[in-house]
């Protein structure tokens, strides 16, 4: 696989891959340094993680932070006195959460957990097993509840690896140690289902995968260190891919070929009953395929088709292949022609009104990779080949679509931009901007930000790049600490119209400078909400409340990046005047009170002067 | 000749890579005490980088021998890597 962003030196990204390759402690602190050396903008938000553990990881915390460096992010690593897990985790004052994790990693094993029994359960009776057991499996919800009310960052709890060593009598124990690992996990899932704020790293299912290579007996012995050093690398690659949503924005959209790719063989020259797409062998293999990328759009994923082929063709392929798993209206955008695919791309991209870094490009064809990777290289082009196995086995071992939990708004996101397409055919048929916008029945709800909110409100903090004044990624912690001043505005918009409704799809955030300044920190629009006259509706509400609350000024910035070229004169437009100005920032002034209007084709309800 | 001179610098090497010191001041007389960072816990990367480095196993009692780098070479030698 390829690690560190494609726009990082070609050298350093060969030494992370050589440093993983040969799993060398040397060669893994020798690549941090170059990553390290790089320059900070190319290097992704900075991401603080604790860590508390029942065994050494600390030797080999350099391999951790090169994985998650090459996500990329500028990560931090604290990790906590060996099996000081209550101690950090449910006081607020505690070293670790003082200072001010991101996320917090919980690694364990049974060796310490039950040492009694994992060392031999025969020692301990039936009775006491149990009891130990029972204890344990308490222990884990009590601390998911209490490490609630005293952090607000993710906590990640990982679940327990299985007994390495073969022991029949212990299988059929009824409190042996198998039975033991198995409640134990089984109650840490159950904390990942309770709770929003846990996550789960699966430590289980990691050594299952890697099998007896994972552990180290001898190091475990000589340093309670049990992850090999040959396997410290997958393990710290796996944990980067576990943590990556929590860092990074999941990618949003998939584009796929369709010959030899979603069916076997070719439609324009096999024909329909030529294709490849039954429950039999190699059809399983592309409905295999079918089915994942399914899966993926049930998430929020969307589908666009890229095929060179004639339109006819493939439709009524689709409509003779009733039973396959996908149908042409589970995608976003078909395009099917004879056009180059970069060029469809970029029109989609433009279409949905989304950046090309979001989308992921699978094709059989090496040709088609290489085109659209050499003309659209912000796309992520998968590394499939003709071989149907190795474009299933891509598409699955992709990290980009990997999501903790499904949201709402993620749910509603495919069939929402559908309804985009037939937003921009009405669109076409009436005569202005503004007429147009009143067959919409557009409603407009104002919340204010509150504790049950802040989720989305981080999510679009960290996932809205075009209609963002300042582009700021506020983790939890930060927004949870704004919300906690009084004089603070944070307001969230959701917006309906006679289509359906979007939820959530823009935010303003203003924080007190002092008792007459009140600065805008963020404000941002979902690219499905651009052109509403949604952004009128939380600036005019932002006006009322600062007067309300008295401030006599407000004051804002434009903080240039490559993809907010379009509210580089927002302020302009809303009446603020520009006080200074260089290329990559603009400072705004505008004195209050200020009169502003509110667009009369958006019915407004605002929840807080509602009650 | 040659054969000679490389092992012993990998060896070197391996070592002051693991502490973080320069090369040059590594020595066969090199031991915790005179390197700063060599603690028990930086031990388990200097064993796993040398078994990586010189293709060897260590057993676990051999470990606990690792006082300096002379005892190291020794116990590498035993292993069939040529110091000679």
């Amino acid at each position: 696989m390829t690690l560190g962003p494609g726009a990082w030196p070609e050298d350093v990204r060969r030494q992370i891959a050589e440093a993983f390759e040969s799993g060398r402690i040397s060669l893994m602190r020798n690549a941090l340094r170059a990553v390290q050396a790089l320059p900070a903008e190319s290097r992704g938000k900075a991401f603080r993680l604790g860590i508390v553990r029942t065994f050494t990881i600390e030797t080999q915390v350099d391999v951790l932070a090169l994985a998650l460096d090459a996500l990329p992010c500028q990560v931090e690593i604290k990790i906590a006195d060996l099996e000081n897990i209550e101690q950090e985790l449910l006081n607020p004052a505690s070293d670790l959460l003082q200072w001010q994790p991101d996320a917090v990693l919980v690694l364990w094993r049974l060796e310490e957990l039950l040492p009694a029994l994992a060392s031999s359960s025969r020692m301990l009776t039936l009775e006491q097993r149990m009891t130990a057991i029972s204890a344990l499996q308490e222990r884990v919800e009590l601390l998911a509840r209490g490490y609630s009310q005293a952090s607000a960052a993710p906590l990640l709890l990982s679940t327990l690896p299985l007994p390495a060593t073969v022991d029949l009598r212990d299988l059929h124990d009824a409190a042996g140690q198998r039975q033991a690992v198995e409640k134990i996990n089984s109650a840490i899932l159950e904390c990942a289902a309770r709770h929003e704020r846990i996550a789960i790293f699966d430590f289980a299912g990691w050594v299952a995968r890697t099998g007896a290579a994972a552990f180290d007996r001898k190091m475990d012995l000589y340093a309670r260190q049990p992850i090999a050093a040959a396997a410290i690398g997958s393990f710290a690659l796996f944990l980067a891919r576990t943590l990556r949503p929590l860092i990074l924005p999941t990618a949003k959209v998939l584009a796929l070929d369709l010959d030899n790719v979603l069916w076997g063989g070719v439609v324009g020259e096999d024909g329909i009953s030529g294709l490849k797409i039954g429950h039999d062998f190699p059809g399983n293999i592309y409905r295999r395929i079918q089915n994942h990328v399914l899966q993926l759009k049930q998430c929020g994923v969307l589908l666009v088709l890229l095929s060179k082929n004639n339109r006819e063709d493939v439709e009524s392929a689709f409509a003779a292949l009733d039973d396959m798993p996908l149908r042409l209206s589970d995608f976003a955008d078909i395009r099917v022609d004879w056009q180059e695919k970069h060029r469809n791309l970029a029109e989609t991209a433009a279409d949905l009104n989304l950046g090309l870094d979001s989308f992921v490009f699978v094709d059989d064809q090496a040709f088609e990779r290489e085109q659209m990777q050499f003309n659209l290289p912000q796309v992520t082009v998968l590394p499939a080949s003709e071989d149907p196995l190795a474009i299933l086995n891509a598409l699955e071992s992709c990290w980009l679509f990997d999501q903790h939990r499904v949201s709402h708004e993620d749910l509603a996101r495919s069939q929402d931009y559908q309804l985009q397409s037939q937003r921009k055919a009405l669109e076409r048929s009436v005569p202005s901007a503004e007429t147009f916008l009143r067959t919409l029945h557009l409603c407009a709800r104002l919340v204010p930000v509150s504790e049950h909110g802040i989720g989305r409100v981080v999510q679009m903090l960290g996932k809205t790049n075009q209609f963002n004044v300042t582009t700021r990624r506020h983790t939890e912690a930060q927004v949870r600490a704004m919300l906690n001043d009084a004089r603070n505005i944070l307001l969230s918009l959701s917006l309906a119209d006679r289509f359906g409704d979007q939820g959530i799809v823009g935010l303003l955030i203003a924080v007190a400078a002092n008792n007459e300044t009140l600065r805008i920190d963020s404000f941002l629009l979902s690219c499905r909400a651009i052109g509403r006259g949604a952004e009128q509706v939380l600036w005019t509400a932002l006006l009322s409340r600062a007067q309300t609350q008295g401030f006599g000024v407000l004051s804002a910035e434009y903080l240039r990046t490559e993809k907010n070229a379009q509210v580089a004169d927002l302020f302009d437009r809303l009446g603020m005047e520009p006080v200074s100005c260089d290329t990559r920032r603009t400072e705004y002034r505008l004195m209050l009170p200020h009169a502003a209007q509110v667009p009369d084709w958006i019915e407004i309800f605002d929840e807080s002067e509602n009650g | 000749m040659k054969v000679k001179m490389d092992n012993r610098e990998k060896l070197f090497t391996a070592v002051a890579g693991i502490f973080n010191v320069d090369p040059a001041s590594i020595s066969e007389k090199s031991s915790p005490d005179t390197v700063p960072g060599w603690d028990s816990l930086a031990m388990v990367n200097l064993v796993a980088e040398l078994e990586q480095v010189f293709d060897v196993q260590f057993d676990i009692l051999e470990i606990a021998d690792f006082h300096n780098v002379e005892i190291i070479r020794t116990i590498l030698a035993d292993k069939g890597v040529s110091f000679e």
